[in-house]
């Protein structure tokens, strides 16, 4: 770059040059909804499986502990990936954004939402999965409408379908209708959010 | 022959600079001169006078034994790249 005068036109060239290059970085955003797309769907799977398997055997007291010992162990390998990812981002990132800082933000108020939710309904005797759904359906879709990236917000959207939907499914169907969710609302936007050049 | 245009952020490699600076929370040396091309001693030059203006912060740091430059804008940078494009849209908008 040289150090001529520039004219106005050339300025907003600049101006918008930096601004556009700029949003390619939200790709980093997929790592982590893939991360968690894919994790989620095989604890949705592997819970209907689980459950499928105990009934047919007809060990249904083992039912309610093998399903949280299966949550509690894919959430696990979950936060462990998770944090290897995150930390390989920042050793590569060499731009720290404000939406960044909006989204962990975002997604802390979620998931503290969804464990408030998780102990409410227990002491209620309530379903659980519709108000999970929809809190991620919250996530996904301001997610989606704040990088702007239009695939994700429906898949957002996709979420508040299916959280309806859950609400008229058996609690073991519930599992495979969860996994679909992640599916359509996470997974495919993510994919094509990765493969999205800006 | 834009006398009314911010002379420190009417330069080509300032102004990209500043621009990064204002949609981005923290951007590193190596980032701006990806971005730009420019030569480092060049943008550590425009840095410095950015830097004097108090338009931008300067973080110095290390990374895997590394030296690390980490540029922030400030208030006062944000608001002096505000006024100047509102200056220059006088004179696409007269």
């Amino acid at each position: 770059m040289d150090t001529s005068e520039l004219t106005p036109k050339e300025s907003f060239a600049i101006i918008n040059k930096a601004i556009s290059n700029f949003k390619s970085n939200y790709q980093e955003s997929a790592k982590i909804f893939l991360l968690w797309g894919w994790v989620l769907t095989l604890a949705c799977f592997s819970q209907f499986a689980t459950i499928k398997i105990l009934q047919n055997t007809g060990q249904y007291e083992l039912i309610g502990p093998i399903s949280i010992g299966n949550w509690v162990l894919f959430f696990a390998v979950g936060l462990i990936i998770q944090f290897f990812v995150i930390r390989r981002i920042n050793h590569e990132k060499k731009v720290g954004s404000y939406l960044e800082d909006y989204l962990k933000s975002l997604w802390l108020v979620c998931v503290t939402s969804i464990i408030v939710a998780i102990i409410i309904s227990f002491l209620l005797d309530i379903s659980f999965p519709p108000i999970i759904m929809l809190i991620v359906g919250i996530g996904t879709t301001t997610t989606g409408l704040l990088i702007r990236f239009r695939p994700l917000v429906i898949g957002g959207v996709s979420f508040f379908a299916f959280s309806i939907a859950s609400a008229f499914v058996s609690n073991e169907y519930v599992n495979l209708l969860i996994g679909a969710a992640i599916v359509i609302g996470h997974l495919i936007p993510a994919y094509l959010l990765r493969s999205a050049k800006n | 022959m834009y006398k009314d245009l911010d002379p420190l952020l009417h330069s080509q490699l300032r102004l990209a600079i500043i621009s990064m600076l204002v949609v981005s929370k923290k951007v590193e040396f190596g980032y701006i001169k990806e971005q730009t091309n420019a030569a480092a001693g060049n943008i550590s030059i425009q840095i410095k006078k950015l830097q004097e203006a108090g338009y931008i912060d300067v973080e110095k740091t290390f990374k895997n034994n590394y030296p690390k430059t980490i540029l922030s804008i400030t208030n006062k940078g944000v608001a002096a790249f505000e006024s100047y494009v509102d200056d220059l849209k006088k004179y696409i908008n007269p």
